[in-house]
């Protein structure tokens, strides 16, 4: 692919949009995962919710094509504080910069995003509202249902709407030292992004050995006592890396998950997993 | 009960898309209390087996992207349960919790079959064709309905226990397979962007994303907030030294491959 080119052939900087692209925007990101999948998960519903942006800021037809390739790769963030990263993308794709800045801010934040939404809204926001909600209903009151779904939503919309404003405004304040400085951003976004990207790999990917050895009749579980004392996390790295090397070789995303779906499988069918 | 049945499936269809997309949460058990409920002309019953149903999965939720016990298919069939058959709502639980789990073993290969659309995708964004990437989307979620719409009718029309039956007669190795398999998955999206993102000069930053996490149990946010240290760092570092050559704006021209 003709991707070596990293920056936009149109230069203009204009500032194109307007409070109600950015809302209009906003209300897309309902749909971030209409078209969620294994091999890059959200990207298909991120890149449908930056569309009317993208197609405002990039008249000219090859750089649209090359701004929606790259943020139709692997994506995943919190679906409720998306707009946060829509917000500087925006301000970032406006203002030209290069691909692998861009693609190096957004996945850089993808992952904290996670974090917070899941303490905010499930562990947080959803416990009160529906807790309310429920302890009405247990009474027999179709207040309860409502209760909950308007208390839920005041926070969800607000937040939805404030943080596309906000992250376009932050974003649209800092480009501007972002801009002078491409080279070293650029190079500084993918060491945040790939130390995100190491810590992620170590919380987020599951890979655990159910089976327990036995020697001379000592029950020797292999997970916590072989693998664990080697190094925590040792299964979950070398599956992904080998996935990488996978990739490398030129094997596809969905041979990958197939094979995935059927080592689950037959690990648990074989008890090893 | 053929009428009640297409409004719960349609009920259901309606929730299973707002679990993804929208997520204004009337999919929880709570409200499916009272529209389930209402359709089948019991909404004490409905109204509190939802709230029974609802603190259930109070816990089960998608933290860290991980899909719990599907809720949609719980909330629905553990209120229809209920209503059906006058029973103890915490009996509901019951019927309800095995619907949910093999349904979320059925999620996780709907998201496996989903894969080759992006590849789809991928040749409308080359095009810059923005009507077919909209289509994609919108095609996913009519899948999504009908996907639950069915699943939702089927039990409800031909009888919950019956099909209770046929659920709990699956063998575990293939439920609990794709469980294993739901935790592996993350490992080819970290390994796509690795593949994109890694060059030699900084895998020593991943490393230490990596050990943060592994040994010191760090969250993400602290991780971020070090490699942001990290990151500034470097950039003043970078710069001052660039000024120095007087090389400031050009662009690095290593090679990037980006082989999607």
């Amino acid at each position: 692919m003709e991707s070596n080119v990293v920056g936009y052939e149109d230069k203009s900087t204009e500032k194109v949009l307007t409070k109600k692209d950015l809302n209009k925007m906003a209300m897309r990101s309902l749909l971030l995962q209409a078209s969620f999948n294994y091999e890059r998960m959200q990207a298909g519903g991120w890149l449908y919710s930056l569309l009317p942006g993208l197609q405002k800021i990039h008249k000219n037809k090859n750089d649209l094509s090359k701004s929606m390739k790259q943020h139709l790769e692997f994506f995943n963030t919190h679906p409720f504080l998306v707009t946060f990263i829509m917000g500087i993308m925006m301000a970032m794709e406006q203002n030209k910069e290069d691909q692998d800045t861009i693609r190096g801010i957004k996945i850089a934040m993808m992952g904290p995003l996670g974090g917070i939404g899941d303490a905010l809204f499930w562990l947080t926001l959803l416990p009160i509202t529906a807790g309310i909600g429920a302890s009405m209903a247990m009474q027999g009151s179709f207040a309860g249902p409502l209760v909950f779904l308007i208390g839920f939503n005041i926070v969800h919309f607000g937040l939805r709407f404030l943080l596309m404003n906000y992250g376009y405004n932050t974003g649209v304040s800092a480009i501007t030292t972002l801009k002078e400085n491409t080279k070293y951003v650029s190079r500084a976004a993918s060491i945040l992004g790939l130390a995100v990207v190491g810590g992620l790999i170590a919380s987020y990917v599951n890979l655990n050995i159910k089976f327990v050895g036995n020697v001379g009749g000592k029950e020797l579980p292999i997970q916590t006592d072989i693998l664990d004392k080697i190094m925590p996390g040792l299964l979950p790295l070398t599956y992904t890396l080998f996935m990488y090397y996978m990739l490398k070789r030129g094997w596809s995303p969905v041979k990958l998950i197939g094979i995935t779906v059927v080592i689950g499988i037959l690990g648990r069918f074989t008890g090893i997993l | 009960m053929l009428l009640e049945a297409l409004l719960i499936a349609l009920w259901a269809g309606i929730a299973g898309v707002d679990l993804f997309n929208g997520l204004t949460h009337i999919h929880r058990p709570l409200v499916t209390g009272l529209v389930v409920g209402l359709i089948l002309g019991d909404l004490q019953t409905g109204l509190i087996a939802g709230a029974t149903l609802e603190m259930v999965w109070m816990g089960m939720v998608p933290l860290a992207g991980a899909q719990p016990p599907n809720v949609v298919i719980g909330g629905v069939i553990g209120v229809a349960f209920a209503i059906l058959t006058q029973q103890d709502p915490n009996i509901s639980v019951g019927i309800a919790v095995p619907f949910a789990v093999a349904v979320q073993g059925a999620i996780t290969l709907l998201f496996t079959v989903f894969s080759p659309l992006m590849h789809k995708a991928d040749v409308f964004a080359e095009n810059a064709d923005v009507k077919g990437i909209e289509r994609i989307n919108y095609m996913g979620m009519t899948f999504l309905f009908f996907f639950y719409a069915i699943i939702a009718f089927l039990p409800i029309y031909f009888g919950a226990d019956s099909a209770k039956t046929i659920v709990e007669s699956l063998p575990e190795w293939v439920i609990g397979g794709l469980s294993v398999a739901g935790g592996m998955m993350p490992a080819i999206g970290f390994a796509m962007l690795l593949k994109i993102m890694l060059k030699k000069e900084y895998i020593a930053f991943f490393l230490i994303g990596f050990v943060l996490v592994i040994y010191l149990k760090l969250p993400i946010l602290a991780v971020a907030i070090l490699g942001a240290a990290i990151a500034m760092y470097d950039f003043y570092m970078q710069k001052d030294k660039g000024t120095g050559n007087g090389g400031g704006n050009s662009r690095v021209e290593e090679e990037f491959a980006d082989g999607i």
